[in-house]
Parts: C-alpha cells; sequence; structure tokens
C-alpha cells in the first residue's frame, strides 16, 4: 500500500546542509493502522509531509497505491492526493466560513461531485463519527473533540488508499484523545482505509497495530508488518 | 469543479468580507458609473444636437442648382433673355424638373427660389423684413409643412406666411425708435427686454392683406416701390420645440412662381442689387428634392447629376457632427477606462491582502486536493464578482447622477435632457466585470502558487 524507499531528506542553512532524515525505509499494508512516533525534531512530521506529496525528498522513492509520489509535478500530486489522500490536523483546519457538513463535502467539490451525493456521503459519515445533529452549525460552535470528528469524517469522503493523521490528538484533553482514538480504530476496522498516525504520545502509539520510531532522523524501531500481510522491507537508519 | 461551487465559494468569501467588497466596489462603481455617464452625455448631447441640425437642414433634401459649364443664364446669374439649353446643358429647366419628380424615391421636387429680403407691409401700417420665397405652392405639404390656419393656395396674389412673420410686428415709428435707442444704449438690459417681448407680439395675419416693399439702396434718395396688394391665405406652424424668440427670427413668406414674377415686374429697379424679386419662368436658381429616405439620397443625387446639375445634401453635418461626438465618446470612454484603471489597484491591492490572509484556507484547500487551476479560478470568480457587483452599484449611481444633471440643466432652462441608453448599462457592467477580472488574475496566480506546506505550518 505504502512503500518508502531509501528516503533521505536534508535542507540548507546557510552555507551548511542538515540532514533530518537518513536512510528511511518502511512498508505500511493496505487496512494497517500504524504510529510514526517521535519526540519534537526527530523528523516525523518532516516524514509525514513527505509521504503527503507536500515536499519532496532529497533522494528515494515513495509509493502510494504502486504511484510513486516523489516523480509527480504539483497538479498531479494535487490530483493523486485528491483521490488517494486523506489529512487529519492536528488544528483541525476546517474552514470557518462553511458549516460542519460543507467541511466534509470539500473534497468532494474538487472532484466536481455533484451536491446531491455529497451531501449524502457527508451526512453519512458523520453519523459515523457521532456528530449527525452538527451537520448545519458552523466550526466556531463545535468543541475542539467535535472538530476533529468533524476533520476525521472530511479525510474520509473521497475514500482514500491512507489517510494521514498529524497529532490528531494533541489539542485535546485526555478524555477526548480516548475518543478519538477509538473512533480511528473503528472506523479502520469498519472501513479497512490505512491510518498512518504521527504522534509523539507512547500511549497513542501503543493502541496501533505496528510503530515506526524515529530519532534524530533515523528510523530506530521498525516493526515486521503481521505474517499474512504483503512482504516488507524494513530498514534502519 | 463546478460552476455553481466556485460561484457560491466567491460569494461566501464577498460577503464574509465586507470591507474588502466595499473598498473594490466603490472603486468600481465609481469607474463605472463614469463611462455609463460620460456615454450617456455623449449620446444625448449628440441626440439634442442632431435634432437641433436636423430642424435647421433637412437632411432628407437634396438642393438642385443649375449645373457648370457655359454660364446659365437662368442658373445662378438670373437676368432676363433669350436661352438656348443646347448651349447652356447645365440650365435648370421646367423640363428637368418634370424628370426629377419622375425618379424613384423622389417624394416631392420644387423650385424654392429666394427672392431675397424685404419690408412687408400690413394694412394698419405694422412692418416687417421678410425672406420672400417664390415656390409651388401647392407643394409646400409635400414637403412636411403644415398649416396653422388656412392651406394650399395657387390663385394669384396668395401668399403663405411662416409663424415667425406673424410675430414681431410693430408700426415703422415704433421700431425706429427702439433701434435708436438700442444703438445709443446697447447694454440696456430691460430695452433689451422690451425689443424682445415686441418680437415675439403676435398678429392675426391670416387672410390679411399685405404689401411688399423695396428700397433702391443705389441711390442716395432710397427710391421705395410698393408691391400690389397681397393676401395671406395660409399660415404655417412652426417646428416642434421651436419657441417664439427663436420663430421670430425666421420670418418667410412664401409666393407662388407667377406671383413671384409680378413682383418681378412690380418692384425691379432694373439693376438686380439682391434686395428685389428675380425670379424667370420655366428656369429655375434652386430646386428642392425631397426623397424618401436618407439611404437613398446618394442614389438620387448621383441620377440628378447626370442632368448636369449640381445636387447638394446636408448629410455631410451629420457625418460631421457622427465624426464630432465619436472624438467626444471615444474621449468620455479614455476617461472612464482611465478612472477603471485607477480602481483595478484598489481591487488588486484589496485582493493581494486577502489572498495573504487567507493563505492558511489556501494551503488546506490544496492538501485537500485543490490543484492550481482551481485555486486560480476562484479568485478570478471573486474578482469578477466583485466587479458585478461594483458595476451594478455604477449603474445606481450613474442614474443617480444623471437624475442631479437633468435637475441642473432644468433649473438653467435648457430643454436639453440627458437619458441613459440602454446599450450603455452593458457596456458599463462588460467594464466592471473585465476590470474585476484583469485586477483578479495577478492576486489569483499568487493564490495558486501559494506552497501549501509553508501555508499550514503553525509556528
Amino acid at each position: 500500500m505504502l512503500r518508502v524507499e531509501n528516503i533521505k531528506h536534508s535542507f540548507k542553512t546557510g552555507n551548511e546542509w542538515t540532514t533530518v532524515l537518513h536512510n528511511i525505509n518502511f512498508t505500511v499494508n493496505k487496512g494497517e493502522m500504524v504510529a510514526l512516533l517521535g519526540s519534537s525534531g526527530s523528523g516525523k512530521s518532516t516524514m509525514l509531509n513527505l509521504m503527503a506529496g507536500l515536499m519532496k525528498p532529497t533522494e528515494g522513492h515513495i509509493y502510494i497505491a504502486d504511484h510513486d509520489i516523489v516523480q509527480m509535478g504539483e497538479n498531479k500530486l494535487a490530483e493523486f492526493r485528491r483521490k488517494h489522500i486523506g489529512f487529519i490536523f492536528q488544528a483541525y483546519e476546517l474552514i470557518t466560513s462553511l458549516t460542519v457538513r460543507e467541511n466534509v463535502e470539500l473534497p468532494l467539490v474538487f472532484q466536481s461531485i455533484s451536491p446531491s451525493v455529497r451531501k449524502q456521503k457527508a451526512l453519512a459519515l458523520l453519523e459515523q463519527v457521532g456528530i449527525p445533529d452538527k451537520a448545519d452549525l458552523f466550526p466556531s460552535q463545535l468543541s475542539g473533540g467535535q472538530q476533529q470528528r468533524v476533520s476525521i469524517a472530511r479525510s474520509l469522503i473521497t475514500e482514500p488508499s491512507v489517510i494521514f493523521a498529524d497529532e490528531p490528538t494533541g489539542n485535546l484533553d485526555t478524555k477526548t484523545e480516548e475518543e478519538i482514538i477509538a473512533i480511528l480504530l473503528k472506523l479502520n476496522q469498519s472501513l479497512k482505509t490505512t491510518f498512518i498516525v504521527v504522534t509523539h504520545e507512547l500511549e497513542v502509539a501503543e493502541q496501533m497495530q505496528r510503530t515506526f520510531s524515529l530519532r534524530d532522523g533515523y528510523l530506530i524501531n521498525n516493526q515486521q508488518p503481521p505474517a499474512d500481510a504483503e512482504s516488507a522491507e524494513g530498514g534502519a537508519g | 469543479m463546478k460552476i455553481r461551487d466556485i460561484s457560491r465559494m466567491a460569494w461566501d468569501q464577498v460577503k464574509r468580507r465586507k470591507v474588502v467588497t466595499g473598498l473594490c466596489m466603490t472603486g468600481i462603481s465609481i469607474g463605472c458609473a463614469a463611462i455609463i455617464v460620460a456615454l450617456s452625455i455623449g449620446q444625448s448631447a449628440q441626440t439634442y444636437v442632431t435634432d437641433q441640425v436636423n430642424q435647421n437642414f433637412k437632411m432628407d433634401e437634396i438642393t438642385v442648382t443649375p449645373g457648370g459649364g457655359i454660364p446659365s443664364r437662368g442658373g445662378g446669374g438670373g437676368g432676363s433673355g433669350e436661352s438656348n439649353e443646347n448651349l447652356d446643358p447645365g440650365k435648370l429647366t421646367a423640363q428637368k424638373l418634370e424628370i426629377i419628380k419622375s425618379l424613384n424615391h423622389v417624394v416631392a421636387a420644387a423650385p424654392f427660389e429666394d427672392a431675397g429680403y424685404m419690408q412687408m407691409l400690413t394694412v394698419d401700417n405694422k412692418i416687417a423684413d421678410v425672406q420672400v420665397k417664390a415656390t409651388d405652392l401647392r407643394m409646400l405639404t409635400e414637403f412636411g409643412f403644415k398649416f396653422k390656419q388656412g392651406g394650399v393656395t395657387d390663385l394669384p396674389g396668395m401668399v403663405v406666411l411662416n409663424y415667425g412673420a406673424t410675430l414681431g410686428l410693430i408700426d415703422n415709428e415704433t421700431r425706429q425708435k427702439l433701434y435708436e435707442q438700442l444703438g445709443a444704449d446697447p447694454f440696456n438690459s430691460a430695452l433689451m427686454d422690451q425689443y424682445n417681448s415686441m418680437s415675439t407680439l403676435p398678429s392675426e395675419m391670416y387672410r390679411q392683406q399685405v404689401q411688399l416693399q423695396a428700397t433702391d439702396y443705389s441711390t442716395s434718395e432710397g427710391n421705395i416701390r410698393l408691391s400690389s396688394a397681397l393676401q395671406v391665405g395660409g399660415i404655417l406652424s412652426t417646428a416642434e420645440g421651436t419657441d417664439d424668440l427663436r420663430a421670430s427670427y425666421e420670418k418667410i413668406m412664401y409666393v407662388s412662381l407667377e406671383t413671384a414674377a409680378q413682383l418681378t415686374q412690380q418692384l425691379s429697379f432694373g439693376t438686380n442689387n439682391g434686395m428685389t424679386p428675380n425670379v424667370e419662368e420655366n428656369s429655375y436658381k434652386t430646386v428642392t428634392v425631397k426623397v424618401d429616405s436618407t439611404d437613398n439620397i446618394k442614389s438620387v443625387e448621383a441620377i440628378i447629376q447626370k442632368l448636369n446639375l449640381n445636387a447638394m445634401d446636408n448629410l455631410y453635418q451629420q457625418e460631421m457632427l457622427k465624426e464630432q461626438f465619436d472624438m467626444i465618446k471615444m474621449a468620455a470612454l479614455g476617461i472612464g477606462v482611465f478612472i477603471l484603471i485607477i480602481a483595478s489597484i484598489s481591487i488588486i491591492v484589496a485582493m493581494t491582502m486577502s489572498t495573504h490572509q487567507r493563505r492558511r484556507q489556501i494551503g488546506i484547500m490544496k492538501v485537500l486536493g485543490a490543484n492550481m487551476g482551481q485555486i486560480r479560478n476562484m479568485f478570478i470568480t471573486e474578482a469578477a464578482l466583485l466587479g458585478l457587483l461594483g458595476g451594478l452599484l455604477g449603474v445606481l449611481f450613474s442614474y443617480l447622477i444623471i437624475m442631479g444633471l437633468n435637475k441642473l440643466v432644468g433649473t438653467a432652462g435648457d430643454s436639453l435632457n440627458f437619458v441613459i441608453p440602454l446599450t450603455t448599462i452593458p457596456v458599463g457592467l462588460a467594464f466592471a466585470i473585465m476590470t474585476g477580472v484583469l485586477s483578479g488574475i495577478y492576486p489569483a496566480i499568487s493564490a495558486s502558487r501559494t506552497d501549501a506546506l509553508t501555508a499550514i505550518k503553525r509556528d
């Protein structure tokens, strides 16, 4: 499903090059829910941005559904993201001028899907994330947990191959955090969607099927996928 | 992305960002109003002046005069005596007049010989200077003249007066006195008012007897001759919209060609000093031809010229005016466009600011799958919408401005009335939308190039 091959990423500060990711290799199978664990500065956010196609690695390849996203141009990547990638942000990132339902529908708007189909799908997903009654409210009228549920529903509406969740519980209290993780686990089970959750919290990572740990740009723990899954390669930096 | 979705999102932004919307709309509305008002003023002034010109120069008429070549006795020079058409092919004869009358598209053709200016005397010794024109009186209605009183007559000694000739008839003594007073004190407004009111004083002239008086200025004695009595058989109406004062400036007496010949005999001093009638029978100095449409003027003229005659129309007046007004319109349009360019700067600034404020939102949309074209289209649609709203406000402004102008002109007592031709509204709106779209291009491109990652990063 997702294959990361020999990823190295550096950036220039002044006259010096700093490498933030060193020869990262891992594979995530279809329907898996994995954690990318690391403390601040470990390179986990950079890794997420590379996997989402928001930036290009200095070296290496990233395959999602057998497409090398590193080779894609901006518009091709946009189209690819639209069809194959879902995003859950730490700060929810909802459009404040749109209602909850309209926010959930937004990715489908970019795919020119008809309003009736969009509405039907959005309402079904809001039901799944437990806020069917909030469809016509605006984000500012919701709590943090509820906003994150909207963000989850939005990430699922295009039925993507993989969903990247960037610190999805980072802005939430413990109780809400548990609720959100429970929702993600439930959706992973029911929809068989692949989830990659970036977190710095061990408690969150422990609830995932596998964890990749990053430290100072090196992959220090690459748990092998379950035996019945696709073959996987590991690689530590 | 569907147009409906793009439009709805653009509309949401326009509603949401009231200050930006207000600023942009104000700029565009001023430019749009400037274009509409300028075009409307140009158009209204053109209509007004064209009407005025049409009143003085009939566009559907051709003035025919004898052709060039060997000097014509009957044409231009006048005089009496034998004439040989073989030697004088340019002569405007009765036979040629008949040919002209039979031409296609010719509604009427008749001689309108200018017999000069003379004094008209009434039985109660009132006097007025009139221009005497010899024509076929039966043809007057064919040329569009309408009778206020009386009607067509061809009895000998019958004359037709235009309405102006019935105004300002005063006795010679009063007239001389007033002239002397005005000569001594030309800037006396009271005297001027008195003169104007006397100039428009109406007299009942229908069925009255009048005489024409010619003075021989070539001699120091200033010999005077009086014609036989003439009877006023009809009074013509004035052109629509002409007031009495203006009508009083043009006093015309129409006489038949036979009457004109009699007057020539009665009033001629033997020398042609231009102040006595000099009309020859069966040969004319000027014939006026009325054509069914201005479109056919040139073709009729071409045929007339083949008769060795000169043909002149008044269309050049219209063409000249059209050229002048086209220039005025272009200048007005230029001013409007200049204002719109200034307005577009405000849109570029406001929308660029808006782009920066919405960088995060653009970033999120890009992460959610919006491509560069979709982001660009969203911003351009928003700019076009601002242009449209500004344009609509501009249309409203232009109506208010035109209303104000009409009140101002109305107070000044002028009959000029400004109207907004419906065709100028789409022109104004098109310019407004175009300004919006053009001004939105840079912010839209800038927005579409926003780096998604940089935009969504939180410090």
